[in-house]
């Protein structure tokens, strides 16, 4: 089967990479070069952590970058939880197989896990809500003291009164991810396209047959749309409505410090700190609704510095090295748009990875593959169908 | 004092004169530098070491410079020490101390006299120890009175070179040899065409007597092919060149040197205008990726203007005519003067710059980068020293599609360290365009993004509480 992905994030080359596994003959095509927006993402594998809103969600569900406690708990539906977990336990198993396949270790970080660190009272109660929420789930969870975070993270401010830890919430280098990816499916035959962007979609008797490029004409027997941020563009070339729109998030960067410097990924009520492999610490992040602007405005970085000394007060010392921003490709109900339409037979999305793409990339890139080619589901797919959209009556946010 | 109607960044010869200018005229002025006094590269404060250990080598021009600036002290505030970080909707600028954090401040217009600095191409062993540049030896050497070594070969291209190279010798410093890339026929119309600029020569055939004096040969048409040694610098090896600055491997002879100060001319520095929305396009003779400027020395965003090396490569002298010629414009602009005097004090100034044209013109086009220095580097050549990138790295990732600087960096860390490309990424940009076979501008600049400087994160996180006090 002769598949044309289009895009070429995290979700474009984890689909050329299970499509290419399964033996079909995939080529991906990105308007500049694989990976591009994926790199602006911190690469948090926090499946708990997302799903009841802390991570980047913290500043997602609050205002103005503070957490919406009085709200209570805002947790996502649970299957979209499980959906993450399922997603995360792909890691493990990927790092083998890309190491591999591609020699890149994609530096799946083990024991780094995510600790929401609290300040107040009222963080506090947020937190027993959610750990209540949370107490019928299998999910791996600790409640930490003030003590016992101090003694576990010891560069954390004396102010928090505890924290509580999730140890399944690791990280990766999203960048090596996708480059892996891309490279892994290359060794299984597939090709890759730089440069190309789609500028038509040829339909014949309502199915595609293949797109035009600004590097001439690619024919398919099916259409992959995985062009993140872009994708509600490369849908209409098809003549179909998806509600995707581009989210900014900025994110500060330090120079590299010392290895082990920070134990765990960090999130408070104001930002997430995460360090890398490479000593980098990576300061995050805004949600801004400003249309395809990658540009980083100063005043954004204020908040994201100030939450950071909050946090870990050495860090005033750090020099923050770059500031980047990336647009997330949001959806109205946080959930990934994956699988077929009911318009065009031959055509299928793999987008909407939204705040959750890196992580829930591994799973989603197996839907989409079961889609094309009828094999048993490993999730329910029944929440990622563009389908939804026309039931209910969502609304995208102004 | 109240809000600056002017913001001009960078307080060497083109900001000082532009903020002389535009005060004489009753502009309110904010000059914003990193050095704690004014003065830029060329005339680095003379504080106390530099005043009693180098007192021949001060140019009298920093100081008459900065006096007239003194006089003038009602109406231009300075702002040492200080660093511009950022910038956002084209005029909302955050200027950031140390200690003190960050204000944002919107001018009614600004001037970037960023200047300038060196360029240097990767080439085998330029990362040892013992390998600097001319302007870090000079640093180190007149303003600091440090000895960069005892045995130095002064290399490269440009006027900089001879200027370094005398001011060595004076400290009393053993240079061996310098190499200039470009021909000594070449080298010989200099005097024919900058006759106008008749100061200017005098001050050259100045440094080339010092040196003469001294007994320091000066080569022409040869450039350092390799430089080795184990924990430092010990050896360079030389070689004479064609028109294209090929070497020829087989002439290729040996200098025992202790230190090599190589730099092949001047670039812009202009991140921060670029993150002001200015627009850049590559020009070979200007130094690079320089600011597209109108006639008036406007940028493409209105109320921008830009002056001096960071605007274009062309030295102290135009850099100072530029610096008044912007702050004229800006006098004018905002209403302190009228066309008429506009006109009149313009035209003077308009002459002066011509008169220098031609000795500009002449340099630059002696000192561009040929395309034989980009051959320089070996597969084990580091390009990148802040992420210690070498030439195999960046090679396989532009074979595997890496077309420009944001996918090399994506691919292999290549300018993600603390000099932010800035000293990485225009020698490779050349050798990227080389290899490929294409034009360096589809290989692209460097986008810019804040800090546009490494900065300390309490500096950015202390500008909240000033925020609120933006307008006056």
């Amino acid at each position: 089967m002769n598949i044309v992905v289009v895009g070429g994030g995290v979700f474009g080359c984890l689909v050329s990479y299970v499509l290419a596994r399964r033996g079909c003959q995939v080529t991906l095509l990105d308007k500049d070069y694989p990976g591009s927006a994926t790199s602006a993402s911190a690469g948090g594998l926090w499946a708990v952590g997302e799903s009841i809103g802390l991570g980047c969600g913290v500043i997602f569900h609050g205002k103005e970058g503070k957490a919406n406690i009085d709200a209570g708990p805002q947790p996502l539906p649970r299957e979209f939880m499980e959906f993450l977990m399922e997603s995360n336990r792909y890691f493990p198993a990927l790092t083998q197989e890309f190491e591999r396949h591609s020699g890149i270790h994609i530096e799946a970080e083990k024991g780094t896990g995510l600790l929401y660190v609290i300040y107040n009272d009222k963080e506090q109660q947020y937190a027993s809500s959610l750990l209540d929420w949370l107490s019928n789930s299998d999910v791996d969870v600790e409640e930490w003291s003030s003590q016992q975070v101090c003694q576990r993270e010891p560069l954390m401010t004396a102010e928090q009164q505890g924290g509580v830890y999730f140890p399944g919430d690791n990280q990766v280098n999203p960048m090596l991810l996708a480059n892996a990816a891309r490279q892994s499916a290359t060794a299984l035959g597939a090709v890759f396209k730089n440069n190309t962007a789609v500028t038509g979609i040829r339909m014949n008797n309502g199915s595609v047959t293949g797109v035009d490029t600004t590097h001439g004409h690619f024919e398919c027997d099916v259409l992959v749309n995985a062009a993140g941020s872009w994708s509600g563009q490369l849908a209409k070339l098809a003549g179909l409505d998806l509600p995707i729109f581009p989210v900014r998030g900025q994110i500060l960067c330090t120079e590299a410090m010392r290895k082990q410097t920070l134990n765990f990924n960090l999130s408070t009520s104001d930002c997430y700190i995460l360090q890398k492999a490479h000593g980098e610490i990576l300061i995050g992040s805004t949600t801004e609704f400003c249309g395809y602007d990658v540009e980083v405005p100063v005043e954004n970085l204020v908040g994201l510095a100030n939450g950071a000394r909050r946090a870990l007060p050495m860090l005033s010392q750090s020099i923050v090295k770059r500031s980047w921003s990336g647009l997330r490709p949001g959806t109205p109900d946080e959930f990934p748009i994956l699988g077929p339409v009911t318009e065009i037979p031959n055509y299928f999305n793999a987008t909407g990875g939204f705040r959750t793409g890196i992580v829930g990339a591994p799973l989603s890139a197996e839907i989409v593959a079961a889609h094309i080619l009828g094999l048993e589901q490993p999730f329910d797919p029944e929440h990622f169908l563009a389908s939804r959209f026309t039931k209910g009556d969502i609304h995208l946010p102004q | 004092m109240s809000k600056p109607e002017l913001l001009i960044v960078g307080g060497g010869p083109a900001g000082m004169s532009a903020a002389i200018e535009a005060a004489s005229h009753g502009v309110r002025c904010c000059i914003v530098d990193e050095g704690r006094e004014l003065g830029g590269q060329i005339y680095r404060d003379a504080h106390a070491i530099e005043r009693e250990a180098s007192p021949d080598l001060i140019n009298p021009r920093g100081d008459e410079l900065r006096k007239q600036l003194a006089a003038l002290t009602n109406l231009i505030e300075v702002r040492s020490d200080s660093m511009i970080w950022g910038i956002s909707d084209g005029n909302k600028v955050a200027v950031g101390k140390e200690a003190s954090g960050t204000e944002f401040i919107t001018p009614a217009a600004m001037i970037m006299a960023t200047g300038a600095y060196e360029y240097i191409p990767p080439f085998p062993g330029w990362t040892l120890p013992g390998v600097m540049t001319p302007g870090s030896a000079q640093i180190l050497a007149k303003n600091l009175n440090v000895m960069p070594g005892n045995r130095i070969v002064v290399a490269g291209t440009g006027p900089l070179l001879y200027v370094v190279a005398s001011q060595l010798v004076q400290k009393g410093i053993n240079v061996v040899a310098v190499l200039e890339a470009t021909q000594r026929r070449d080298w010989l119309k200099v005097p024919f065409a900058g006759w106008q600029a008749w100061e200017l020569l005098k001050e050259g055939f100045g440094y080339l007597r010092v040196l003469r004096r001294a007994g320091v040969p000066v080569y022409y048409g040869r450039i350092v092919t390799h430089a080795e040694g184990d924990a430092e610098l010990s050896h360079i090896y030389h070689a004479p060149v064609d028109k294209n600055w090929f070497p020829d491997r087989d002439k290729e002879e040996c200098l025992e040197v202790d230190t090599l100060c190589i730099g092949y001319g001047l670039q812009s520095r202009n991140y921060l205008a670029q993150l002001a929305g200015c627009k850049i396009e590559f020009d070979e003779l200007g130094g690079g990726w320089v600011l597209q400027r109108d006639k008036r020395l406007r940028t493409s965003q209105p109320n921008i203007y830009a002056a001096g090396d960071g605007a274009g490569v062309a030295g102290s002298k135009i850099a100072e005519l530029e610096g008044r010629l912007a702050g004229l414009d800006v006098a004018a602009s905002l209403g302190h003067i009228d066309a008429e005097k506009l006109q009149q004090k313009n035209k003077p100034l308009q002459r002066e710059l011509e008169r220098f044209s031609s000795l500009k013109n002449t340099f630059a086009r002696l000192t561009r980068i040929r395309p034989g220095l980009t051959e320089l580097v070996d597969t084990d050549t580091i390009v990148c020293r802040c992420e210690e990138v070498r030439w195999k790295e960046a090679k396989e990732a532009i074979e595997h599609g890496g077309h420009d600087f944001r996918t090399l960096k994506v691919m292999t860390r290549l300018g993600m360290g603390m000099c932010q490309a800035r000293f990485c990424w225009p020698p490779m940009a050349r050798i990227v365009a080389q290899y490929k076979g294409c034009d360096i501008s589809e290989v692209g600049p460097v986008r810019p993004r804040p800090p546009i400087r490494p900065v300390r994160l309490d500096v950015i996180a202390e500008a909240q509480s000033n925020q609120t006090q933006e307008t006056e």
